[in-house]
């Protein structure tokens, strides 16, 4: 079935693709380029699919 | 130098700011920095915490950035409710009001262009997700090939099986383009995001596609309807279509630029 954003929270990696991925890129005062950003999102990709490994293991 | 810094949420038009109520970033008060027919939504964040090293330390840390990135999407939820936006990526932040103002008129036209083609038009997010061994047994050879032992017997069983999985990824990709044209006749634009990987998702079965359809608000309807049809016609392949939105157009606000190959 199809549903809406409202009827579910939205998974972190829907929005970090769009909000790391997507977006209009604007050169900000604070200096963080594109690369690094691109850095961040690789390694997170990796981060995330740890920590899900991580929630799969039987509770303490 | 100011302890205090500016970060941004989304372009609006100027007469379109209304208050948001959502607290913004780090619990700063969202506020719009106006120039001309253009309004900056931005928020107070600590120079401490979003300054240079700082800032890169804490996107790196999973929980920290959770807490920013959905701070910053409940802004954006909320002025996507009341008018068009240009979403930033995340992490655009600026010194103060005088250089949002600078980064208004330096974009001005480019900002302008992109409100007036997201105008009255919503970004969704569909994606397909199978049953890989259900797909893979609606295209199996048929034929028992050479369960003989021997040199030819192997070569013959090795051939079947890349038959076989040859056979199943253009099943797959024949799969793709049909429910990727068939939601696209709804759209004005469209692009593929890469599949995600089934821990990253948290959904069941494999992603085959991950799209994002840039709609007229009327189009909505007619999309999860064909999105629910398509559903059905390959339920016997597992399939399963996921419908998200309306999200901030992220994938469609930077117009013609170029995306980075997946």
């Amino acid at each position: 079935m199809s549903s809406t954003i409202a009827e579910q929270d939205v998974a972190l990696v829907d929005l970090l693709d769009r909000l790391l991925g997507g977006g209009v890129v604007i050169a900000g005062d604070i200096t963080l380029s594109v690369a690094d950003v691109d850095l961040v999102h690789i390694s997170l990709r990796a981060l995330i699919s740890s920590v899900g490994k991580l929630e799969e293991r039987p509770p303490r | 130098m100011s302890d205090r810094l500016l970060w941004a949420y989304g372009i609006v038009p100027a007469q379109a700011v209304s208050p948001v109520s959502a607290s913004g970033v780090a619990g700063g008060a969202v506020d719009a920095v106006t120039e001309g027919e253009l309004s900056a939504v931005v928020s107070e964040v600590s120079r401490d915490e979003f300054d240079g090293e700082s800032l890169r330390a804490n996107l790196n840390d999973l929980a920290w950035l959770e807490r920013v990135a959905r701070e910053h999407e409940r802004v954006l939820d909320e002025l996507l409710a009341q008018t068009t936006i240009v979403p930033l990526r995340l992490c655009t932040i600026f010194d103060d009001a005088d250089g949002t103002r600078q980064m208004l008129v330096r974009e001005c036209e480019a900002l302008t262009d992109a409100l007036t083609r997201l105008e009255g038009r919503q970004e969704w997010g569909v994606k397909l997700l199978v049953d890989g061994e259900r797909l893979a047994a609606t295209t199996a050879p048929g034929g028992d090939a050479a369960h003989g032992e021997g040199g030819a017997a192997y070569l013959a069983r090795r051939r079947q099986e890349r038959q076989t999985r040859e056979a199943a990824r253009n099943a797959a990709a024949q799969l793709v383009d049909d429910v990727d044209s068939a939601l696209r006749a709804h759209a004005l634009d469209a692009v593929r995001l890469p599949p995600q990987n089934r821990e990253l998702s948290g959904l069941s079965g494999d992603m085959l596609l991950n799209g994002a359809y840039l709609l007229d608000a009327d189009q909505v309807d007619a999309l999860r309807a064909t999105a629910d049809g398509l559903q059905e016609r390959y339920a016997d392949h597992g399939a399963q279509i996921v419908v998200t939105g309306p999200w901030p157009p992220y994938n469609f606000a930077a117009g013609e630029a170029p995306r980075q190959p997946a």
